[in-house]
């Protein structure tokens, strides 16, 4: 059981080592319920890891990983149940169509048939896939094939959304419904964790942003709050980004590339 | 032609394979001395052969006996560029067949400024890298190095010309016929609608039974001695025929016919050309050529209640298997898993139809019987059991992500190798039945060892793909690590030998296969009973550290 108050994700010292990369370096999260929370950072710095380390797929070195009140290393299944994955490049089965990809995940999930028949119909209108739904993935564009894997964890109503650049290759329109959805799901109390390097999209959609560097979480709040922290009043997310973390030399760099 | 662009192109083609090859992607470092020891190796069995064959020539004393050997070896140099033909065409069709499974095909770098006659080039040589200039490698320096004992050096010069002739022509053709079956497959996508994956399941399956039925007819021993005589034969009655102009300018030149020797090799020159000049316009015609796409499906989605559920598995369980049946009989690269039983009984059903080897002798029919009825079945259980979660390729994720157990996994994943198998056991029983006539107990005491050997193999494999599962999927699926191919495929066989003991037993007892002493009779019924009893231990026992496999396999998902 969920005990109010409580957060959705918990994270409390949780380290990840590759032979000699640190992956995450010991680093504290909490996220709430109905929350959206944009995850920056960049290439390397660890993002994927701990969207891994939370969905139980990565077992950390060290520190406990709590997901709905659920440990996740004691019952990775039972969070798996609860939660919808999208990862950054998501490999679908391609010799499948896509209703009969999601048909597959529809019956993973354990839902009722009425149910998946109703709300694949939806997914499949909404974002335009009706037309390819009897075509094999494999004929797919790259943009397709996200939106499919999209739908794919819309379908068993997840309480938490853990997704890596969701809106990569998607076109704009499709691009808002997905926004759209994430806003009103996060209304009904489903909180989402989104990892992009779309600082707009974080800005504009997420209530809080953790920026992790190299392993670390160098900072994590609101906007108002990372503006304070970076100490650059009115500036937007792409200028705090690239002061936290170090990274801000752009302009030298393009000058020195122009010579 | 920019023939810099064409070695470039070739260059590529050999690099590719390094992925093939499973070398390290980090810090990788060219060892350039293992790509020439295949051609290093062909020079030097080749000169073995030639002074081994000259030194025999050599030693011959009797004038009678040497002539007949120098004619023996000449009309050998005569049928050679025919036979090279057809050797380099199989070998290139097998790499053909071998690259359709690969995910990260070679495609022409389009936007780049290459043309469709480098690429064609390029393309045409690159086929022939490997086995088959390997084959040419050993055959020239074995023709160079007799040529000196026999004192023909032109002839051998000429003949050494005309396989590496014949050898381009094999691959222009293979390149041809390349071109054409994509574009062909694409036709029967459109064409066919809705039933294009079963057509392409069948039109497979039956490819694959004729190439093999050619390939063993040539290649068995009175085959592929029948096959030379044949060939320097209907050389001179064919002669008609584009492709054995090159035999044709030798058998010119060894008669002293200049001039026809001359008209023959100008007609392969020109040939050569003419069929280059197709390639390069098929290919710039179709080289781009995407296959439509596979619709499958089309009207009002109507979800499944499923067979399954009513037998008692779940709604993931019965998912994964629909899914992996669809996988076994939509994707090329798991086509070939059909291969291997289907190689089994080819070879016996060819033997009792006559086609390949002498007739069959009463004491082998049982032999060839029990091969048809037990290794198929088990074959496949063997096979599908090491590959069924390595199949799963990069899409595993979605099997870390969902909330799949170790026993829901093992219990569906068993549950399709031994449905599967059960089927390919059947269809090749059945076969066999018909073929051999055996009497009733049997066939039947065969079919059920053939049973239990499926779900005891099956266990031990489905453990042994679930610990050695490899996901890589570029350039070519791998789905399990050679290692642990080489030793469980070991363990099958030596768990398969125990749980067949006791018929081999009965078989001795009996006086079916004779020893020098005499033993108690053990009957049928005992011997299968036993052995049936060994096959249901071997399958529990494996079953459990199957779980246990999958257990950590849910845990370890380092992706």
């Amino acid at each position: 059981m969920v005990s109010t108050g409580e957060p959705a994700v918990k994270l409390r010292n949780v380290a990840k080592r590759y032979v000699d990369i640190v992956a995450v370096d010991y680093i504290d999260l909490d996220v709430k319920h109905g929350e959206i929370l944009g995850l920056l950072g960049p290439n390397g710095s660890g993002k994927s890891t701990t969207l891994k380390i939370i969905l139980g797929l990565i077992k950390p070195d060290s520190g406990s990983v709590n997901v709905l009140g659920i440990n996740a290393e004691d019952d990775p299944v039972a969070v798996k149940r609860q939660v919808g994955y999208v990862p950054e490049t998501p490999r679908l089965y391609e010799f499948l169509t896509g209703l009969e990809y999601l048909d597959f995940v529809g019956d993973i999930y354990g839902i009722t048939v009425s149910e998946k028949k109703a709300r694949i119909e939806e997914y499949l209108e909404a974002l335009e896939l009706e037309e390819r739904e009897g075509d094999m993935i494999s004929s797919y564009s790259q943009g397709m094939k996200q939106k499919t894997a999209l739908i794919s964890v819309f379908l068993h109503k997840p309480k938490l959304l853990l997704l890596d650049e969701p809106l990569s290759g998607l076109d704009p329109r499709s691009a808002r419904i997905v926004k759209d959805l994430l806003r009103e799901l996060k209304s009904q109390g489903v909180t989402t964790i989104l990892s992009t390097h779309i600082l707009e999209i974080a800005q504009a959609m997420c209530d809080r942003i953790a920026i992790m560097y190299e392993g670390r979480l160098l900072a994590l709040g609101n906007m108002k709050e990372l503006r304070q922290k970076a100490r650059l009043p009115g500036s937007d997310l792409e200028d705090i980004f690239l002061k936290l973390t170090g990274t801000e030399d752009v302009r030298e760099v393009v000058e020195a590339l122009l010579k | 032609m920019n023939w810099k662009n064409v070695l470039r192109l070739i260059s590529v083609d050999i690099k590719a394979g390094r992925l093939i090859r499973g070398q390290r992607l980090r810090r990788y470092r060219e060892r350039k001395i293992f790509q020439y020891l295949l051609y290093g190796g062909a020079c030097i069995l080749g000169l073995a052969i030639g002074i081994g064959v000259g030194s025999v020539y050599t030693g011959v004393t009797d004038q009678a006996l040497r002539d007949l050997f120098y004619q023996g070896a000449r009309s050998l140099f005569l049928s050679f560029p025919s036979l090279v033909l057809i050797f380099s065409l199989v070998l290139t069709m097998m790499g053909q067949i071998q690259r359709m499974g690969v995910r990260a095909s070679l495609q022409p770098p389009y936007w780049l400024p290459i043309t469709w006659e480098e690429h064609t080039l390029a393309s045409t040589l690159a086929n022939l890298i490997g086995f088959p200039l390997a084959s040419l490698i050993l055959f020239s320096s074995a023709i160079a190095t007799v040529s000196i004992y026999l004192g023909e050096a032109p002839l051998a010069t000429l003949t050494i010309f005309a396989l590496l002739a014949s050898a381009f022509l094999a691959s222009t053709t293979t390149e041809i016929f390349r071109i054409l079956q994509a574009r062909l497959i694409g036709a029967v996508y459109k064409s066919t609608g809705k039933a294009a994956v079963w057509v392409r399941f069948l039109g497979s399956m039956v490819f694959l039974v004729v190439f093999y039925v050619v390939w063993f007819a040539f290649t068995s021993g009175t085959g592929s001695i029948a096959l030379i005589e044949s060939v320097a034969g209907a050389q001179q009655t064919v002669w008609f025929v584009p492709y054995v102009w090159l035999g044709m300018v030798l058998a010119a030149f060894v008669s002293g016919l200049f001039v026809q020797t001359l008209i023959f090799s100008l007609a392969s020159i020109l040939f050569i050309l003419v069929l280059f000049y197709v390639a390069v316009k098929l290919n710039t015609r179709f080289g781009l050529y995407e296959p439509p796409a596979i619709t499958v499906s089309r009207g009002v989605y109507a979800p499944k209640v499923g067979f399954l559920g009513k037998l008692g598995f779940s709604s993931l369980e019965a998912a994964v298997m629909r899914k992996d049946f669809k996988a076994f009989t939509r994707r090329r690269e798991l086509m070939y898993v059909f291969i291997t039983p289907l190689v089994f009984i080819l070879i016996p059903l060819m033997q009792y139809l006559g086609i390949y080897g002498g007739p069959v002798p009463p004491e082998a029919s049982r032999f060839l019987l029990a091969i048809i009825l037990l290794v198929p079945g088990a074959t496949m259980a063997i096979m599908l059991g090491l590959m069924i979660i390595g199949e799963e390729g990069e899409s595993v994720w979605l099997f870390f992500s969902s909330p799949i157990t170790a026993r829901g996994l093992v219990k569906c994943k068993y549950a399709f190798v031994i449905i599967f198998s059960f089927v390919v056991m059947l269809v090749c029983g059945v076969i066999g039945i018909l073929v051999a006539r055996p009497s009733p107990d049997i066939a039947i005491a065969l079919l059920i060892e053939s049973i239990v050997l499926i779900f005891a193999l099956g266990a031990v494999s489905l453990g042994a793909g679930i610990k050695g599962a490899d996901f890589t999927e570029a350039p070519r699926p791998r789905m399990v690590r050679p290692l642990t191919v080489l030793v469980y495929m070991l363990l099958c066989l030596v768990l398969a030998l125990a749980i067949f003991s006791p018929l081999l037993l009965h078989a001795i007892t009996m006086g079916y296969i004779p020893v020098p002493v005499t033993l108690p009779k053990i009957s049928l019924t005992v011997a299968v009973f036993i052995s049936a009893v060994v096959a249901l231990v071997v399958a529990f026992v494996f079953y459990r550290i199957a779980l246990k496999n999958a257990g950590e396999f849910l845990l370890k998902a380092e992706i």
